[in-house]
């Protein structure tokens, strides 16, 4: 039950109910557009831990959140991502990003009880052309997917699709429906979103850069703090963006929430975005 | 060069955006402590409150600030402090006695007192007896006297962090 007014933000349309929490901004890939320059073998790893993301997790259903969103980097670089996500999804409903390059059979086996839980693996894919997509996100990258992508549906296990838009046209859109559709993928469970300018696509000039009330406000701990929403973490040349943050102290999580709601109830009721951004 | 990110207003994390100037400059020993915003929320209150004048006028402790700096010898306390110590009304030979370009046996006994005793305060703590004490309350109360220790005491944390971060001094 939440006595810091989080629940009251929330009605008010001042931020969203769902906690996200930043597993790592390690990655196996680089994509070119990516927020956090997460990447093969980079020094700052900062990996959250398991520990901290289901105690997190625990404090955030005590507050009055009403779901996880866990993203990176790329959560399956941990190797205990898949009983991690489990535990989380225990605890509240969640939605996972992953770039779906990482389902080998141990980790689709070790996955299976996901099937179980209300928990979504969020798959970036971002163009039907496996070429065009492969130049954004890296190489075979869409042929993993579209591999990963049939085995975790037949074990029943939620799948969304993500993809970025840059200059993608509406014919190639269209065609990445129909493949999804394939896969037994409903357009409700696809998710089309711009590129934010910020991070690595800010330095390489792509993307929209959001307004200030473009993005809803939804809490996101990462191993450098807690900030305003799922893209304020960003990183420049190594460094991390801290424009967005509102408290280091992310542990116990009712100070970042408190900090957290003392930053939204100054700003003016947002859109929320999710079409757009998310 | 700062050995810490010494962040613009619009780089700066929400919470300590209230910390800069109208037109968004600030110190740069500000635009350094912003990088962590949390610690400000209680720091900055409790600094503005030692630093302002209360029970202990402003020139006086101006006077200690720029003592415990000169012993420190942190350019950047210096830097900002031997302006500010003038404009609290500290005269150019005090301020140079304290920064010992004249000697601190020319100053009134006041404050060649309250030298001795920051000097004490600040270099040799344990060696601080009752007769130096008795002498300095002579002149100010005890609750004055315990003031000076926390302007001494917070001058010499920054100093400390100042110098070992390379915060560069204000121009």
């Amino acid at each position: 039950m939440s006595t810091i007014g989080f629940e009251t933000a929330v009605e008010e349309g001042r931020c969203g109910e769902r906690l996200w929490l930043y597993a790592t901004y390690h990655c196996n890939l680089a994509c070119v557009y990516c927020l956090t320059e997460s990447q093969p073998g980079i020094r700052y790893r900062r990996h959250l831990g398991s520990e901290t993301m289901i105690e997190l997790a625990s404090d955030a259903r005590d507050l009055g959140f009403g779901s996880l969103g866990v993203t990176g980097g790329e959560l399956f670089m941990l190797p205990d991502a898949a009983e991690m996500l489990v535990e989380l999804g225990s605890i509240l409903p969640t939605v996972a990003l992953t770039n779906g390059t990482l389902f080998t059979d141990r980790v689709l086996q070790r996955i299976e009880p996901l099937a179980d839980l209300d928990v979504a693996l969020q798959v970036s894919l971002d163009s039907p052309d496996p070429l065009r997509n492969d130049t954004m996100r890296g190489p075979e990258n869409f042929a993993k997917v579209q591999e990963a992508i049939p085995k975790l549906v037949e074990r029943g296990i939620k799948v969304r699709i993500a993809t970025t838009v840059d200059d993608q046209g509406e014919d190639e859109l269209t065609r990445l429906c129909e493949l999804h559709r394939t896969w037994g993928i409903t357009d409700d469970d696809h998710i089309v979103r711009r590129i934010v300018r910020r991070g690595r696509a800010e330095l390489v000039e792509m993307g929209v850069e959001p307004g200030p009330t473009d993005i809803l406000p939804e809490l996101t701990i990462t191993a450098d703090g807690a900030f305003l929403h799922a893209f304020a973490p960003t990183v420049r040349n190594g460094v991390t963006d801290l424009d967005l943050l509102v408290s280091r102290q992310v542990a116990p999580l009712s100070v970042a929430v408190r900090r957290f709601l003392g930053v939204v109830a100054d700003q003016p009721v947002g859109t929320d975005a999710a079409a757009t951004f998310t | 060069m700062a050995r810490v990110r010494l962040l613009e207003r619009d780089e700066a994390p929400l919470t300590a955006r209230r910390l800069f100037r109208e037109d968004g400059s600030a110190s740069p020993l500000t635009r350094s402590l912003v990088n962590a915003p949390d610690v400000l929320e209680t720091f900055m209150p409790f600094l503005a409150q030692i630093y302002a004048p209360g029970p202990v006028d402003l020139a006086t402790k101006e006077l200690v600030i720029v003592r415990v700096s000169q012993l420190n010898a942190c350019r950047y306390c210096l830097a900002a402090h031997r302006p500010a110590a003038l404009d609290a009304g500290v005269s150019q030979h005090e301020l140079a006695a304290v920064c010992g370009e004249v000697p601190v046996a020319t100053l009134s006994e006041r404050e060649r007192t309250l030298v001795e005793w920051v000097d004490c305060y600040v270099l040799d703590p344990g060696g601080m007896d009752d007769e130096l004490v008795a002498r300095v309350l002579d002149h100010f109360r005890d609750d004055q006297l315990i003031e000076l220790a926390l302007v001494a005491g917070v001058t010499q944390l920054l100093n400390h962090y100042c110098t070992a971060f390379a915060i560069p001094p204000p121009s």
